[in-house]
């Protein structure tokens, strides 16, 4: 943990990387958060890509400072291009201002009017030739030179980051990075940033790690053995690294042939006693629904890990936006109480999707886990995650104690034993259908009334403690939000706070059931209500609204992706509306 | 004699649950229901160690019949729940029941990816040419001129679907075909599809006696192969083509890789996240 | 598989399974018949079959007594010497609906017992083994009782009155 004052946190410095056709800006982005990351520092890098396979042009964001970073912030100190090739399609994405620095190559020609706009400061550096200077040199690795000196991060520390990230290129690739970097580090620069990032002499213990990892190791520690999944942009990551590390769990990942396929699978090995998750996103989430409803009927844990990205329809398959929670709410036909989740950084998603996993299980029903392509496909430097609340895991049914009833509706919490298949005397039909306490189909109104209460009570009787929320500041103000915006709404509070506006953050994580009374209570005295959501309708707003939570004075601050929602766009919304 | 691996006194009606069947009187799914009990007593497998996985329509309500572990799930998804199971409880014997809409029309897709990954599953389809449930509509395996459904007044008008040449080019490793009106031998096709290591597809020859009592005309002309059967996909392809559909018997026979996840633990969890460690 | 022209039964305890098979498997045929019958709102139906299968019962637990001195072998379903789809007492699903009759249900029973008395005779005129021609002969004979007393039910029943009307309403889609 950083041992700073959480309301007073010390500068950042924010650094993008732009280039294209093979310029190597993911490598150099990886390369500076596993670097700061030596340096005993944080760092959040985010990245945005044009749509080509290979050879696109791409950028790289990367904030970093000494406490853990979970937003973008609101500018960036350094931009450096190692072409301009298609620069514009990033330019909404790296704001300026005139004291940040622009670092480029005359030889690639003169700054793009979208970004030179900005006024920002510009620093001409011959980065090409510094390249081309050293044998199989390459232009990124002499511009991470010129930004870890700029930075005040350690020669060394960049270099050793060398050894470890190009080890397996072998010695005369990580000599000429050697090379390119040193030269990077002495080229003379004319101009400087208005500050260095501090020195760490002890570091705590921290992982870099990417949300879609994240959202892995949680699942594992929850207890997922089995995952069935179809490829989907942002998500496929998650699968990436589950595949071999649940195989040395001794669970398994098994490919399907469509979403329909992967949902149903997990229901299938859940039903025999194995937890079990899929990952996806919109698209995928919509074609799921069917297979929900089953779940929650039949009364089958399963966990979905939606990482959102734009939409509807393909929408913007590579970039972020909140705009899943309506599906996740509402997407089901029939009523079909079930659990949504929101991770609220990318360290919370191991500990929110553990959560999920341990609510689902205990619960017997559909848990939904909302992430984004910002958490996903970012990574990021974090101190470990905590581990979920246990829970009771799943209640099972012993072997041979009578006559069995699957669905019986005598106990208090709606939650009956599970029998899994290989335990004697239990046998019963899992039934899509509405049933009676023993399964079998039933459209008598009775059965239905009562199945649907049954349903129902495991959530409502769901005490989920402290877990629920994020819960910051104190004051009048207060600003409710979820997911990946409660970053910038942590931000923002602090420097409403500095400006006087004492502002208190709600950032939900248990979106459904919503603690009605806990989120009441958080509001006690606030006046001033501000919902924060990257998405176009609202979806966090109205749900409140619905359930007559929310003051009627509360304004919305709702705006679709791509572009993050950052923390001075909070302020100004705050300040403007109140 | 049998050859039966144990000497049990396991009855057929032990495998039958105590839930009457909603099939019409006269159903062919009756002798399914019949060949899977004396499928599962015949091998003696243990009740709890058996599940039977369906989706919807008349067959697949199947699983409430049997008295095993059951999962009656939605339209078309069967062998995507069956998958699963199996992925996760490989120790378990996995059955999937279904129609002929279920299967090869909403559920098409896992019938292909069920038969390429030859997952050590048996399916059995309950193929009577119609959707029950429904009011009799045409199914895939409707001729292109049953005109009797209000939903096609002049007939499908397009080419009935062939299960078993499907099943063949997709990769099935056990492929064959059974009829109500024989349940014994649908029974040995089962026994055979359980024992048989990956996937077997039976198609089960079932007459719907209410939207299809033509079929009851089935008997007549219903007759086994008059080969044996192959392992050789070129020779069964051609069987199968040669064919009117209404041959029954083992078609084709093969041993290919059976997916199944592996099997060993070789980490903690604690192991994996100092990989996150910086 | 089931033969065209049945294997020769050739020992005692082969021929009493044959018989008990046939009589239990006739009875879960009845049993089931009857549910259906039930299920699909035929009560008279349903009662008359629980009878039939009430009278199997009682013919098996005979025929069981004959063999309870004897070990019996195991033989899968498909290896019995049947000239029958299943059993020659586990009738078809020939005729069996719904609606079906009181002189339905006997001709489905006549049939029945007609196919069990002919495999019992069958046997009798080609078994080596001469206590097995023996007891299948008398089987043969009881099936024949059988065969008559239906055959008489069949003749007392009024032709008028047993038919159900034609069903109007239009099938149901139940999912």
């Amino acid at each position: 943990m950083s041992s700073r004052d959480p309301n007073h946190p010390s500068p950042t410095l924010s650094v993008a990387i732009t280039g294209s056709g093979g310029s190597g800006v993911v490598t150099a982005g990886q390369m500076l958060l596993m670097a700061v990351a030596d340096a005993g520092l944080y760092g959040l890098m985010g990245r945005s890509a044009g749509p080509q396979i290979r050879g696109g042009e791409s950028a790289v964001m990367l904030r970093t400072g000494d406490h853990q970073i979970d937003c973008l912030d609101d500018h960036f100190d350094i931009l450096i291009a190692l072409d301009w090739l298609n620069v514009n399609r990033f330019a909404e994405e790296i704001p300026l201002t005139p004291e940040s620095l622009i670092v480029c190559d005359p030889e690639s020609g003169t700054v793009p009017e979208a970004i030179a706009h900005q006024g920002a400061r510009v620093m001409a550096l011959p980065l090409n030739a510094l390249a081309k200077g050293v044998t199989e040199g390459r232009v990124n690795m002499v511009a991470l030179g010129v930004i870890a000196e700029l930075l005040g991060l350690p020669r060394q520390t960049m270099l050793s980051v060398v050894d470890k990230a190009l080890k397996r290129k072998g010695a005369g690739v990580i000599d000429s990075a050697h090379q390119c970097i040193n030269s990077g580090f002495d080229q003379p620069k004319s101009l400087q940033l208005r500050s260095k990032l501090p020195t760490i002499s002890v570091p705590p213990p921290r992982w870099n790690i990417s949300g879609n990892e994240a959202s892995g190791i949680g699942a594992l520690r929850g207890g997922i053995r089995f995952v069935a999944a179809y490829p989907i942009t942002p998500a496929t990551e998650m699968l990436e690294w589950l595949a071999p590390n649940l195989e040395k769990l001794g669970g398994a990942l098994l490919q399907a042939e469509d979403e329909l396929a992967s949902i149903n699978m997990i229901i299938g090995g859940s039903f025999g006693g194995i937890p079990s998750l899929t990952a996806t996103s919109g698209p995928g989430l919509s074609l799921m629904m069917e297979g929900l409803g089953l779940a929650v009927t039949s009364e089958t844990p399963v966990v979905v890990a939606n990482v959102m990205r734009g939409g509807p329809s393909t929408g913007i398959p590579t970039k972020s936006e909140q705009s899943d929670l309506n599906i996740a709410l509402y997407g089901f036909h029939g009523d079909a109480p079930h659990l949504v989740l929101g991770a609220l950084d990318i360290r919370d998603c191991a500990f929110t999707t553990e959560w999920a996993v341990r609510l689902s299980e205990e619960l017997q029903t559909v848990a939904i886990v909302l992430s984004d392509q910002s958490q996903g496909q970012a990574r990021s430097v974090i101190d470990p995650p905590p581990a979920a609340p246990a829970g009771h895991g799943r209640k099972l049914a012993q072997a041979n104690e009578g006559d069995y009833l699957r669905y019986r509706l005598d106990p208090e919490d709606g939650i009956s034993p599970m029998a899994i298949p290989g335990t004697e005397g239990c046998l019963y039909t899992a039934d899509g259908l509405e049933h009676n306490e023993r399964g079998t189909p039933s459209s008598m109104p009775r059965d239905h009334q009562r199945q649907l209460d049954k349903r129902l009570r495991k959530l409502v009787n769901l005490d989920s403690g402290p877990s629920w929320a994020e819960i910051r500041g104190s004051g009048e103000n207060c600003i409710i939000t979820w997911g990946s915006s409660s970053g910038a709404a942590f931000e923002a509070a602090n420097r409403l706070a500095r400006l006087g506006r004492a502002t208190r953050v709600i950032a939900i994580r248990l979106l459904s059931p919503l603690p009605e009374n806990r989120l009441f209570e958080a509001l006690a005295g606030a006046t001033r209500v501000l919902t924060v959501e990257q998405n176009h309708g609202g979806q966090l707003y109205h749900y409140l609204h619905a359930l007559r939570l929310l003051p009627d004075s509360a304004r919305m601050l709702a705006r679709p992706g791509p572009l993050p929602i950052r923390p001075g766009e909070i302020i100004q919304t705050m300040l403007e509306q109140y | 004699m049998s050859g039966n691996p144990v000497a049990s006194p396991v009855t057929a009606k032990q495998f039958k649950s105590e839930i009457k069947p909603v099939w019409c009187p006269g159903c062919g799914d009756f002798s399914v229901l019949s060949a899977v009990t004396k499928a599962l007593a015949y091998l003696a497998l243990p009740q709890q160690n058996v599940a039977l996985v369906s989706g919807i329509g008349c067959s697949s309500r199947l699983p409430a019949y049997v008295s095993v572990y059951g999962f009656h799930g939605v339209h078309g998804r069967a062998l995507a729940v069956a998958s699963g199971l199996k992925a996760a409880r490989p120790d378990l014997t996995v059955l999937v029941a279904g129609g002929d809409g279920d299967g090869f029309s909403i559920g098409g897709n896992h019938f292909l990816h069920a038969c390429r990954r030859n997952m050590n599953l048996t399916y059995i389809v309950m193929d009577n040419e119609v959707y029950g449930m429904t009011k009799g509509q045409a199914s895939p395996t409707t001729s292109p001129d049953w005109a009797k459904s209000m939903l096609t007044p002049h007939g499908p008008g397009v080419p009935s679907f062939n299960p078993a040449a499907i099943a063949l080019a997709s990769g099935a490793t056990f492929i064959a075909r059974g009829f109500t009106g024989k349940p014994n031998d649908l029974a040995k096709l089962i026994v055979d599809a359980i024992q048989h290591p990956g996937f077997s597809f039976i198609q089960a020859l079932s007459p719907c006696t209410t939207y299809r009592p033509e079929q009851n005309e089935w008997k007549k002309i219903v007759r086994p192969f008059d080969a044996d059967v192959t392992a050789d996909p070129i020779e069964a392809a051609q069987r199968i083509q040669a064919d009117d559909g209404l041959s029954t018997g083992l078609i084709y026979q093969t041993r290919l890789p059976v997916w199944q996840p592996p099997n060993s633990i070789s980490a903690e969890i604690e192991q994996l996240e100092r990989g996150f460690q910086i | 598989m089931n033969q065209a022209h049945p294997a020769v039964i050739d020992n005692l305890p082969e021929f009493l399974l044959h018989a008990i098979t046939l009589e239990r498997e006739s009875v879960d045929r009845y049993e089931e018949l009857a549910e259906s019958m039930a299920v699909h709102n035929n009560p008279g139906m349903a009662e008359l079959f629980h009878k039939l299968a009430h009278f199997g019962r009682l013919h098996a637990s005979e025929i069981e007594q004959h063999a309870a001195a004897l070990v019996l072998p195991d033989i899968a379903p498909w290896n019995f010497k049947w000239s029958t789809p299943e059993g020659p007492e586990s009738g078809t699903r020939d005729g069996v609906h719904y609606l079906m009759d009181q002189r339905e249900a006997l001709e489905h029973a006549l049939y029945n017992e007609t196919q069990g008395r002919d495999f019992y005779a069958s046997v009798a005129s080609s078994s080596p083994d001469e206590e097995v021609r023996e007891l299948a002969a008398q089987f043969s004979r009881e099936e024949s009782e059988h065969v008559a007393i239906l055959e008489s039910w069949l003749t007392r029943l009024d032709p008028q009155n047993t038919r159900r009307l034609e069903d109007l309403d239009p099938p149901n889609s139940p999912d």
